[in-house]
């Protein structure tokens, strides 16, 4: 069966398969787009965060207005949640994943040229509290922590803490260890010193972290010092998480309720309920691209369904007499899938065009990513894939005509 | 004829009950999807005063003593935040442009946080915002008052420690809505309540954004002078920027005297007025001695609530790309009820053959076609009413601070119909137009 006949049989009869045809290529458009918003909402979501969150409990909401915690507050707080029973290591820091009330962020220019924007999650000991993995490098040295907003260390470069993702993308394939790593503006001055490299750390900046940038983050070696802000990382035994939540929160209230205006409520929660927290808008968001994605895809089943169901009727007689002259069931069935294959195929061709040029026009409008092409292939094998699966009721039924039906005159 | 069309339609409309019925929820579908995007919109980019919106502008002189510096800027944007310049400007402008009078009514008008707690000292709320303000601002907003006065120009003079509160915080301190008398503190200082107001909650927050886009949470309960705020330690917590001087260190409040935290809205009621006011704005602006002597140009800015919210993307792209992605869907929607019924009009070919056989004009058979699908869209139009509430509804669960803004009104409600009508007709041409090229003899010989 060669392709003309297809062609000159759609040619003769162009209303229906020109509907199918603009059908596929909206629907295609429409989902290359779709599913492009939803993948950036996952993202951040599927990053691997490089945290060991089983047993780690976050604490924030420490924040005084009017104040700034000293040195010695900061520590007094550390101090009393290590003697918690269930408590194996215990953090104040500035910038906490999945904390999101408190962002800290820089910007870094390497050897590659690349001006990267990543969020610094400040002090003691994080590393470890947070159980992060290290690939290379060491951790920082207990002489390197420099109080917060004070003249410690100034001078020197700051030893940083990188992500591999980072390395990759400020030093290329160059090992990192050692490097100096300046501010985009500021090309003088000690700059910081990278002393080792994790895995990975998801940073808390949850809307940039997406193309590649979930793990642009950095550690540096800073005791929270004279900071109207603060939170803590806790690091607790497995076989006392509960106990050990219980006996935070206690020891929060403690030691901070007295310093911290009326009505503060500090959080303490555990790493799992934070993130559950932090992505609920997320999950809406992609509940609902997925049932617009989902609505898309029934109507225009349905769509090509009906409409090819009617157009394989209006042809009974026309089966009727190819069966007659000898065709066999499986050559009408293949007839109508090669033929919702052809129509489709255009469709999708159409529709491919149409969502990268919708997505640039409306770019030009909006703040809005770049669809990266590699979508619309995605798209269009969905798209064929549903034709075929529209087509093939209304085809298995062109495929059970008898030979006979040429003979009457319907 | 109409009447007979309009019969006919109807019958047409019974005769596939199954296909009817698809046709009717696909419209339905793209019209509850159009509809929903549509309300946000709309709600959204409502006029926040009628009325009193055109007359309303914010007056800017760039007085900062700071070489412009976009290092903060740029760090902020590769992290995906965007700085926004609201406009302030510093406690001496705005004492300087208020004292000049060159308006009909003028307001400084900047948010602060505090806790306002019950002069009794046992009911609070914590966190609250708080608008700082002159005595303007209440007829200047259209804001309305319940009980007592709004305070006078004299104690914004007298940096006079009162208040006028809403009633809702009212009856949370004090337990009546009529708290005339009694006194907030806010920090140390007691705020004697002159007046209260009517809950006043602006969608958009146009006159002080840096407190949101929207005011999610009811916006400001509490209004006090702001000279008088200033001295209860009350500080504002965003800033366009400090004198180079004077740069704020991490984490202090700004300070209004070196600092850029006060907006100032002027009421200009005809072009003539806002023409002159710009003029007075750069003249004022280019007699800054320090500004001369620091190098910077002399700039002054006049905008309009429009402009204003346009110029800081109030509205959010992603409810304008929502409209975009539910019209597309709805046209989806038309291209497949247009074929849906080009499918059910062409089985009844045969009919129409004998119609047009016995003489019926194709205008007839055009119109009977068109009107069909007109109805079946109106039916999918009132399904789609439901749909559209369940969107709302759906929106309403989604967690942004406008979310919750998102209801049907009268307006939406109406045009709903008409665009459920508009594209009944436009969806129905297509397949109409088809049906009146049938040809008399050919059908009935076919038969």
């Amino acid at each position: 069966m060669s392709i003309r006949i297809l062609f000159s049989s759609l040619r003769r009869n162009s209303l229906m398969p020109s509907l199918v045809l603009l059908q596929v290529a909206l629907a295609c458009a429409i989902l290359c787009n779709v599913l492009f918003l939803a993948w950036q909402q996952m993202e951040p979501m599927l990053a691997p965060s490089g945290v060991d969150g089983n047993d780690l409990i976050l604490v924030d909401g420490l924040d005084a207005p009017d104040r700034a915690w000293t040195a010695a507050e900061v520590q007094a707080g550390t101090d009393a949640l290590r003697t918690v029973p269930g408590v194996r290591a215990a953090s104040a820091a500035l910038g906490l994943p999945m904390v999101v009330s408190f962002v800290n962020m820089r910007a870094f220019r390497g050897p590659t040229g690349a001006a990267v924007g990543v969020n610094v999650y400040e002090g003691y000991d994080l590393l470890d509290t947070l159980g992060l993995q290290l690939v290379s490098g060491r951790n920082f040295l207990p002489g390197e922590y420099r109080d917060l907003n004070s003249e410690q260390g100034k001078g020197v470069p700051e030893p940083v803490i990188i992500t591999q993702s980072l390395a990759r993308q400020l030093f290329g394939d160059a090992s990192p260890l050692g490097q100096v790593l300046h501010s985009p503006e500021e090309t003088k001055g000690p700059g910081s010193v990278v002393v080792g490299v994790v895995r990975h750390l998801l940073r808390n900046r949850m809307n940039v972290a997406t193309d590649g940038r979930a793990d642009d983050t950095v550690l540096t070696p800073e005791r929270v010092a004279t900071s109207p802000w603060l939170a803590y990382a806790v690091r607790v035994d497995p076989a006392m998480r509960e106990a050990a939540l219980r006996g935070v929160r206690k020891a929060i209230e403690s030691q901070f309720d007295s310093l911290l205006p009326v009505g503060s409520k500090p959080k303490a929660e555990s790493y799992a309920a934070r993130r559950d927290k932090v992505f609920k808008s997320r999950r809406a968001t992609l509940e609902l691209f997925a049932g617009v994605a989902l609505t898309v895809v029934i109507v225009t089943v349905i769509g090509i369904m009906g409409l090819t169901g009617f157009w394989v009727q209006k042809r009974t007689r026309q089966i009727g007499i190819r069966r007659a002259l000898g065709a066999r069931r499986i050559d009408i069935l293949r007839y109508f899938l090669a033929e919702n294959a052809l129509i489709v195929g255009i469709g999708v061709v159409l529709g491919m065009t149409l969502a990268y040029f919708g997505n640039a026009w409306l770019m030009r409008y909006y703040e809005l990513p770049r669809l990266p092409w590699t979508w619309l292939p995605l798209g269009a094998l969905l798209m064929l894939l549903l034709g075929q699966l529209a087509v093939l009721s209304p085809a298995l039924r062109a495929a059970r005509v008898p030979p006979v039906v040429a003979t009457r005159s319907v | 004829m109409l009447r007979y069309s309009f019969e006919l339609a109807a019958l047409g409309l019974r005769r596939f009950p199954k296909s009817t019925v698809l046709v009717v929820l696909t419209a339905a579908l793209g019209l509850a999807a159009c509809m929903t995007t549509l309300t946000l919109l709309h709600v959204l980019s409502a006029d926040p005063l009628p009325g009193r919106s055109q007359n309303l502008y914010l007056a800017w002189v760039d007085t900062v003593l700071a070489k412009p510096s976009n290092a903060g800027a740029d760090i902020m944007a590769m992290n995906g935040f965007k700085t926004n310049n609201y406009h302030t400007i510093k406690l001496a402008d705005a004492q300087a442009l208020l004292a000049a009078h060159r308006a009909a009514q003028q307001s400084v008008v900047v948010d602060v946080v505090a806790d306002e707690v019950s002069d009794d000292g046992r009911h609070a709320q914590n966190q609250q915002m708080v608008l700082a303000t002159t005595s303007d601002f209440i007829p200047m907003f259209g804001v309305a008052l319940r009980y007592g006065r709004d305070w006078t120009p004299a104690e914004d003079a007298a940096r006079a420690p009162v208040a006028v509160i809403d009633t809702d915080l009212a009856q949370k301190l004090f337990g009546t809505p009529n708290a005339v008398g009694k006194s907030v503190r806010l920090k140390k200082t007691l705020f004697r309540v002159v007046g209260v107001i009517q809950p006043y909650v602006l969608q958009p927050h146009f006159y002080a954004l840096s407190g949101g886009d929207y005011s999610s949470d009811g916006g400001e309960n509490l209004y006090v002078p702001y000279a008088a705020a200033l001295d209860a330690g009350l500080a504002p917590y965003t800033t366009d920027g400090c004198d180079d001087a004077r740069h704020g260190k991490f984490g202090d409040a700004p300070d209004p005297a070196h600092c850029a935290v006060l907006g100032l809205w002027v009421q200009l009621d005809t072009p003539q007025q806002v023409a002159a006011y710009r003029t007075y704005l750069q003249n004022y602006v280019e007699q800054q001695k320090d500004l001369g002597s620091f190098g910077k140009p002399p700039r002054s800015e006049l905008t309009g609530v429009a402009e204003w919210m346009k110029q800081n993307n109030v509205v959010p792209d992603s409810v304008r790309l929502n409209v975009w992605l539910a019209a597309s869907f709805l046209l989806l929607c038309m291209v497949n009820v247009a074929g849906l019924l080009a499918a059910r009009f062409l089985r009844r070919s045969g009919d129409v053959g004998v119609r047009r056989a016995l003489g019926a004009p194709r205008r007839a058979v055009f119109l009977q076609h068109v009107l069909e699908s007109g109805l079946a869209c109106l039916v999918g139009g009132v399904l789609a009413l439901p749909l559209t509430w369940l969107g709302l509804w759906i929106l309403r669960q989604q967690s942004s601070d406008f979310a919750g803004l998102a209801h049907l009104d009268p307006a939406m409600f109406g045009s709903l119909f008409a665009l459920a009508l508009a594209v009944g007709v436009l969806v129905g041409l297509l397949p109409a137009w088809r049906m009146s090229r049938v040809e008399p003899g050919l059908q009935v010989k076919g038969e």
